[in-house]
């Protein structure tokens, strides 16, 4: 199941209050636009370890994993296939 | 960057001034002609000498046909076997550690632990460690280990690549990448070469980068392994290249992290940053068997102590992979795992450690120099330095990447004391000057003042002369002839002589130790034909330090978006100078009593509502 509106909602909230979800494309680089800096790659993780209850291993704090909305609700689906 | 030096304790035998800055110099010449004469006389010799040491400068042009792996290049004969004994007096005292210095800088020498001779340089000192500790572990990252050997393998295969671009004399060529030990090779193979490289941030937008490279003069841009480039140069902006003989002085091209427009070139001289090895090294105890970590990105001029200074006294070099470099948790098994010695970085990377440590009740006793730099240390930060590094000799460093290192200050862990930490005292050699801004004084003893410096690390000058107007000048009441930079910092030098720092002259702020100007940002946010008007201010973050927030008012019945904001940012600012907080309204923004935008309401600001847009289905 997609989790891309979740994801899309709370990324808004926390890094991009006044903006639409139909305006931030779920490829949108997060990244390369300073929308999420390495600190923001933090509390993305502590969100997504403990909206989705997965523990984010070390082996996975490459940035890409949360460079956008899609990345980022590719990322859970695997860690919760693999922890399934 | 940076900020510099080391405060000893009582009793330490400070070189002063002008006296030491000579020695220093002096010895710093000598070495980089025997750093040419090291791979040389490598070349020659047979048997134990470094397998596959070429020549320095000459050696790129004979082409890489010449260059077969470990066979001694036939050049050698350009390099006078004279100075060898020299050369290996030094290797001696490099391999044993713990060699006293020779006198020279006597003071530095016994602070650190490890004071060796100096007089080799970057390239020398790397290529003598290669020679006799080959096997020694140079790099660690990610868990993989390079030792001298290979990294010098490494360094060689980047310099065929070089050779093989027939580059002019003196000819700089573009460095694009992340840190990585391919990386350091690449840089080092251009050092081996004495070729002048830009090693600029490759978080930099492409356009700035493009810009940056052709006014360097770069006709080529290199990534490890003979990548492409990321970027080649704009062919559109005119390089301004140094004059050929100054051009052949230069190692590193750095640029300041300057907020917008075009970041300046700094280029640093062979001399400067082996002037530079040579007081670091002793003073924070580097060399064979002690690990240094490095935390900044490469392109950082912190680069110049605990990648540079390192390789060239045979320490070993733990790289922070950037990707990972906000996470507490990874720097906290680095820093335990490898028994680090040395730390020095931005204060976030101390505060990412303490909280990291606070989780698992952690503490670093293996570490004995920790070096905080390029920001204030929070309050919260500073007061647990002692407690998480329990043996260590604690330091605020001061410096930027014109002059590098220039002041240092030793916390007194003994002692109960608050921040704001003072910037210490000049290192030697370094000269200091305080300014009244109102009168043109120069202030002797106590007294607040504009902050002048001259280092004997700094750069001549900017690439770009255009841009020396305030920053690089004599001396301000004509009293000497050394170049002084002009700091922009407002500082107090209290009754016993140490500087604090107070303040700006202009609206430089430090984010994460990265220099931004918010007026710049502002007028950046202000080119976007939408906005109305915007205002940049830097507010206190727990973990960041300082966090860049941003008000921006838009045109009425204009569509912009905060994204599409963040666009415009991101192709015209660093990535350091994006706000954080960009929030956008259509009312007035906040103004003071004077008319002016209130910078301190900005975080404030009601974001217009995003109502506009209906809800769009969902996009997966």
């Amino acid at each position: 199941m997609s989790n891309v509106d979740t994801i899309k909602t709370f990324v808004i909230a926390e890094f991009l209050p006044g903006t639409s979800p139909a305006e931030l494309a779920a490829d949108h680089d997060l990244l390369n636009d300073g929308v999420i800096d390495s600190l923001g790659v933090l509390k993305l993780i502590a969100w997504v370890e403990d909206r989705f209850e997965l523990a984010v291993g070390d082996a996975d704090l490459d940035p890409n994993n949360f460079r956008s909305v899609e990345a980022i609700d590719t990322f859970i689906s695997g860690a919760r296939t693999a922890a399934a | 960057m940076a900020a510099p030096q080391q405060n000893r304790g009582p009793g330490s035998a400070q070189a002063e001034g002008p006296a030491a800055a000579e020695v220093v110099s002096g010895s710093a010449r000598a070495l980089s002609g025997s750093a040419g004469n090291v791979s040389g006389s490598a070349g020659t010799s047979s048997g134990s000498a470094l397998p596959g040491l070429r020549p320095g400068p000459r050696a790129s042009n004979a082409g890489g046909a010449e260059r077969s792996g470990l066979r001694p290049g036939p050049r050698a004969a350009n390099a006078g076997g004279a100075e060898r004994s020299g050369l290996r007096s030094g290797a001696a005292a490099g391999g044993s550690g713990g060699a006293e210095g020779s006198g020279l800088r006597s003071g530095v020498a016994a602070g650190g632990s490890g004071g060796v001779e100096p007089s080799l340089g970057i390239v020398g000192g790397f290529l003598t460690q290669v020679r006799d500790r080959p096997h020694a572990v140079a790099l660690l990252f990610n868990g993989e280990e390079t030792t001298y050997r290979e990294l010098y393998e490494l360094a060689g295969e980047e310099r065929d690549r070089l050779a093989r671009l027939e580059l002019d004399p003196g000819e700089p060529v573009g460095v694009l990448a992340d840190k990585s030990p391919d990386a350091v090779a690449l840089v080092l193979a251009c050092l081996l070469a004495r070729r002048p490289l830009l090693l600029p941030s490759p978080a930099l937008a492409d356009t700035l980068l493009a810009d940056l490279f052709a006014q360097a003069g770069c006709r080529y841009v290199l990534a490890p392994g003979g990548a492409p480039g990321r970027v080649a140069p704009n062919p559109d902006v005119a390089a301004q290249p140094l004059p050929a003989d100054e051009a052949a002085e230069v190692a590193f091209m750095l640029t300041t992290s300057g907020s917008t427009s075009l970041p300046k070139i700094v280029p640093l001289g062979r001399d400067a940053v082996d002037r530079f090895a040579a007081w670091a090294g002793p003073a924070f105890g580097i060399g064979p068997d002690r690990t240094v970590l490095n935390y900044a990105p490469l392109n950082f001029d912190l680069c110049l102590l605990d990648v540079w200074t390192t390789l060239a006294r045979g320490g070993r070099v733990v790289l922070v992979d950037p990707a990972l470099a906000a996470h507490g948790r990874h720097l906290l098994d680095l820093v335990s795992r490898h028994d680090v010695h040395v730390v020095q970085a931005v204060p976030m990377a101390f505060g990412l450690l303490q909280d990291a440590a606070a989780k698992t009740g952690a503490t670093f006793p293996g570490v004995d120099h920790v070096m905080f730099t390029g920001d204030a240390v929070p309050d919260r930060t500073y007061a647990v330095l002692p407690t998480l590094f329990p043996k260590a000799r604690i330091h605020n460093i001061y410096g930027c990447t014109e002059t590098n290192d220039s002041f240092v200050h030793e916390v007194d862990t003994s002692a109960t004391s608050f921040p704001p930490v003072p910037i210490g005292r000049p290192l030697p050699g370094v000269e200091a000057l305080v300014l009244d801004p109102d009168t043109g004084a120069v202030v002797d003893g106590p007294g607040s003042g504009e902050l002048f410096v001259s280092t004997p690390f700094q750069t001549r000058g900017y690439l770009d002369r255009t841009r020396h107007a305030d920053k690089f000048t004599g001396h301000p009441l004509g009293l000497d002839d050394r170049r002084w930079f002009r700091t922009g910092d407002l500082v107090r030098r209290d009754g016993a002589g140490t500087l604090h720092l107070t303040g700006r002259t202009d609206f430089q702020v430090k984010v994460r130790g990265v220099a931004v100007n918010t007026a710049e940002i502002e007028r950046v946010l202000q080119e976007h034909p939408d906005v109305l008007e915007a205002g940049v201010a830097a507010v206190p973050d727990p973990i960041a330090g300082k966090k860049l927030v941003a008000g921006v008012r838009r045109a009425p019945g204009s569509d912009l978006t905060v994204l599409a904001l963040r666009g415009h940012c991101a192709r015209h600012l660093p990535r350091a100078a994006v706000p954080t907080q960009l929030t956008l309204t259509e009312a007035p923004l906040p103004k003071t009593a004077t008319g002016k935008v209130d910078r301190k309401a900005l975080d404030r600001l009601e974001p217009i509502a995003p109502a506009a847009v209906p809800e769009a289905a969902p996009a997966a």
